[in-house]
């Protein structure tokens, strides 16, 4: 196995997109052929995904439900002042 | 409501305050309702919302947005100068155990110390999901240039949380 990449900036470049579904199949298919045999892109491969892991499961909040009564209440408000108004000018 | 969760969490990671975020995410429903016209049926209408979320951001929150939520990971922002669409610089030795090893907290810190364009490219991509053509009409700049700023979001990322775990011992 290779224990130095000599593209490895472009391998870096080509593994986020393939982790960011970007890349096309016939690109995936020839990294992950190369990726058994380079230990860099391996590593590199299990970094980014360890890294869209972490923030997958560490960056997710969820909204308070006051903010959601807040929001509807402010909805219905301005839905029956449109109910209200329209009627008038028209 | 659909897609409030995301919303309310993408107003979170850009404003680092709870009451900024949830009138953020206020504002930016009232706008959505008001200009609801703009809205092509067919399009996706969670990059809709996002779209008016981060216009909304930057035209009326970004100035009084709060500062990084850790004080170790303030250098991040001091560090960063130069022009996104530069190669970034190799970046520090981190490996995949490192990550895994990490509290979510000392990795939430790092994500909430970079640069607010950064931290929302790694959101909106990470986390959100979205593809390089949706990212581009949210933030207005072209694909190239989304595919160059993330690049370099996730290397000072990665430098960032390279540096931390050699200050706290981690392998």
């Amino acid at each position: 196995m290779k224990k130095t990449c000599t593209h490895q900036p472009d391998c870096l470049k080509l593994i986020q997109r393939i982790i960011d579904r970007e890349a096309t199949p016939e690109e995936e298919a020839a990294f992950l052929a190369n990726k058994e045999q380079c230990l860099p892109c391996q590593e590199g491969y299990e970094l980014e995904q360890s890294l869209r892991k972490a923030i997958k499961s560490n960056c997710s909040s969820k909204c308070p439900e006051t903010l959601f009564a807040r929001i509807k209440a402010k909805l219905f408000v301005v839905l029956i002042l449109i109910s209200i108004l329209i009627p008038l000018f028209c | 409501m659909p897609h409030l969760d995301a919303m309310y969490n993408f107003a979170l990671r850009l404003t680092n305050d709870e009451d900024d975020a949830q009138d953020l995410v206020q504002d930016t429903c009232m706008k959505a309702f008001r200009f609801i016209d703009s809205f092509e049926p067919g399009t996706y209408a969670k990059a809709w919302l996002f779209r008016i979320l981060k216009n909304n951001f930057i035209n009326d929150y970004r100035k009084k947005s709060r500062g990084p939520a850790k004080v170790e990971f303030e250098w991040v922002e001091q560090s960063f100068s130069g022009d996104e669409d530069q190669e970034p610089a190799s970046h520090a030795d981190l490996h995949a155990e490192t990550v895994n090893e990490m509290l979510g907290d000392e990795i939430t810190a790092a994500i909430q110390a970079l640069p607010v364009d950064f931290r929302m490219i790694i959101i909106l991509c990470d986390l959100e999901e979205f593809s390089y053509e949706e990212m581009a009409r949210i933030l207005d700049i072209p694909i190239g240039t989304v595919r160059s700023r993330l690049h370099r979001a996730r290397a000072i990322l990665k430098d960032s949380l390279a540096a931390y775990a050699k200050s706290k011992g981690y392998h």
